[in-house]
């Protein structure tokens, strides 16, 4: 479970655009900011009223320091789709939300070798955290988890419909040994197509080959990335998305289908506090 | 100080606030966010005779103030329970009431027994009402069945027995005076109202069991009304549940003449609010200028 977790009040600090419709968004808040690790996430309500009702959850983006040094605030990216981003959309510093966490597992602590991130869509915020953590150049959590080995290198493959709705990368550009690779649906920028096909040469390629392969996007495409990092026998987690009400276990409505011995072979179980971290060899994926 | 407890006939309560099954966990979800010290009690989510696996997702879905849920008593069977959960639950410092939900009257009976091994546990609640599974919500809607269940799980344990109604039905008090008279020493309502979620543009349900069960703040009214009918007119102690999310709603519940009240949905988006309402409850009680909140149970004015 997760006895670290608490509830409070976060300010907003500052909101800038990414993409159309994409936004990062910073929230003062320490208790959170200086205990989550690399794809936990929290749910955020807007307070006062009961439409919206419940919670969001939201993946860590990063972590914000203050001059000493000290986790102060928790970044989160997100694109509007709903009655809760459409409402974030709209705001510019100094409003107040409720919010509750870290929730969840987190992404594990990475291992030494090349660490491929694969994110589709708004799918690839968590993966900031995570390259910063696998380089060596921040650590996460209270103590902070130790990385034994750092990561020799992290690609980012990132695919995305369109163009216009490709994030700006700038936040990713101090990464020691980082590189990113893009795909768009319409070929409208990097390579056309999906980005499993990104993924499919780095698989097959031996100087590429990855150590890891993390993904987080649309089910469709990690469905294809678990396929095909089991065709080529890479390890591989995925972060799942599954409508939730608490995000800490309590409604069991985040449910996915998880491998076990019993009949029939698999069972339904909690993604926010299971999860949403799984390695894709444990889900059976519909 | 005022005085917050409460007795519901056999069961007596440190204060009135108790959180709702199915909305909680089994508490150690909760744990980060309340004290359970403070709370009049504790209700874990619901136990069947044999591990179920529950509905297909989506499980639940967002509805104007308000929140549908289709989870279909997911749980892993009670001797599991009994296993994993009820030791932990039993050493918090809050009265824990199981519930409890059988396809017959032998399996409600059979799950009474056991549990009525656990002298520590402060009750049982019967879930005569989930409208999300077979079986369920049928012993609800009809008085002679709720006779029948109330009644044998009296005879096969020494707990304190709480009936949970549900709403959909036409006539709610008829089936808590059949509760009262098989020896119910309080009946809880309401459970969720059934409801439907749709999708139009793709032609679908939005919740894999296609309806579920309304909760939250849009029901509050529709639950105060049962709430009343039922304190008027049958001579048990009511529990008020319906989308409790404030001290003024808890207020509302005990003037219309609930005993005790369950927070449910409210949980989800204020893990914390259970614990917060019962230090809130005692300002309220002293600001009025009672001693006792039993003296502002059922005080509505007719007007």
């Amino acid at each position: 479970m997760v006895p670290t977790a608490v509830e409070c009040t976060g300010r907003v600090v500052e909101q800038a655009p990414l993409a159309r419709d994409t936004f990062r968004l910073r929230l003062e808040c320490p208790e959170i900011a200086e205990q989550i690790v690399p794809g936990q996430f929290f749910m955020i309500r807007i307070p006062g009223g009961s439409d919206p009702l419940l919670g969001r959850p939201f993946a860590l983006y990063d972590v914000a320091r203050d001059a000493d040094g000290r986790a102060v605030a928790i970044d989160f990216v997100y694109h509007v789709i709903g009655k809760v981003t459409g409402l974030l959309a709209g705001w510019s510093g100094g409003e107040r939300v409720e919010l509750w966490g870290p929730l969840g597992n987190g992404f594990p602590v990475p291992r030494a070798g090349h660490l491929v991130c694969v994110g589709g869509g708004i799918g690839y915020t968590p993966f900031l955290a995570v390259a910063r953590e696998a380089a060596g150049q921040r650590r996460y959590g209270n103590p902070g988890r130790a990385v034994a080995e750092k990561a020799s290198r992290v690609t980012l493959l990132y695919g995305v419909q369109t163009r216009d709705v490709r994030a700006d990368l700038s936040d990713f550009a101090d990464i020691p040994r980082f590189s990113h690779r893009i795909s768009t649906d319409d070929g409208s920028e990097g390579r056309a197509g999906f980005v499993t096909e990104l993924l499919r040469e780095m698989l097959t390629d031996e100087t590429e080959r990855p150590a890891a392969v993390y993904c987080c996007g649309p089910e469709p495409m990690m469905r294809a990335t678990a396929a095909l990092c089991a065709e080529h026998e890479a390890p591989c987690w995925l972060s799942l998305e599954t409508p939730m009400a608490c995000g800490f276990g309590a409604c069991f409505s985040c449910v996915t289908r998880v491998r076990v011995d019993e009949d029939p072979g698999w069972d339904y179980r909690r993604t926010c506090v299971e999860g949403p971290v799984f390695s894709s060899a444990s889900l059976l994926l519909e | 100080m005022a005085d917050l407890r409460v007795t519901l006939n056999r069961l007596s309560l440190r204060n009135p606030i108790l959180v709702a099954s199915g909305t909680f966990g089994y508490a150690r979800e909760m744990a980060a966010y309340v004290d359970f010290g403070r709370i009049g009690g504790v209700i874990p989510k619901t136990i069947t005779p044999l591990p179920r696996m529950g509905n297909r997702p989506p499980r639940t879905v967002e509805t104007a103030s308000g929140m549908l849920n289709s989870i279909g008593l997911d749980n892993d069977g009670l001797e599991a329970f009994i296993e994993k959960h009820l030791g932990y639950l039993l050493t918090l410092e809050t009265a824990v009431i199981a519930n409890i939900a059988g396809r017959n009257t032998d399996e409600f009976v059979e799950m009474a027994r056991r549990l009525g091994e656990f002298q520590r546990l402060a009750g049982l609640e019967l879930n005569i009402s989930c409208p999300n599974v077979s079986g369920g919500v049928d012993y609800g809607t009809d008085p002679t069945l709720t006779y029948e269940v109330v009644a044998a799980v009296r005879g096969a344990c020494e707990l304190p027995v709480i009936a949970k109604l549900t709403p959909n039905v036409t006539n709610i008090t008829t089936v808590a005076a059949a509760a009262a008279e098989a020896g119910a020493d309080a009946v809880s309502l309401v459970n969720t109202f059934q409801g439907m979620a749709i999708d139009w543009r793709r032609r679908t349900p939005v919740l894999g069991n296609r309806i579920g069960g309304l909760s939250g703040p849009a029901i509050k009214p529709l639950a105060l009304r049962c709430v009343w009918q039922v304190a008027q007119s049958v001579p048990v102690p009511v529990i008020g549940i319906g989308g409790i999310q404030s001290i003024d709603d808890v207020m509302e519940f005990l003037v219309a003449g609930a005993s005790a009240v369950q927070i449910g949905t409210a949980n989800f988006y204020n893990p914390g609010l259970s614990s917060a309402l019962v230090e809130e409850l005692e300002k309220t009680v002293d600001a009025e200028g009672c001693e006792r909140v039993v003296d502002l149970v059922g005080t509505l004015k007719a007007s």
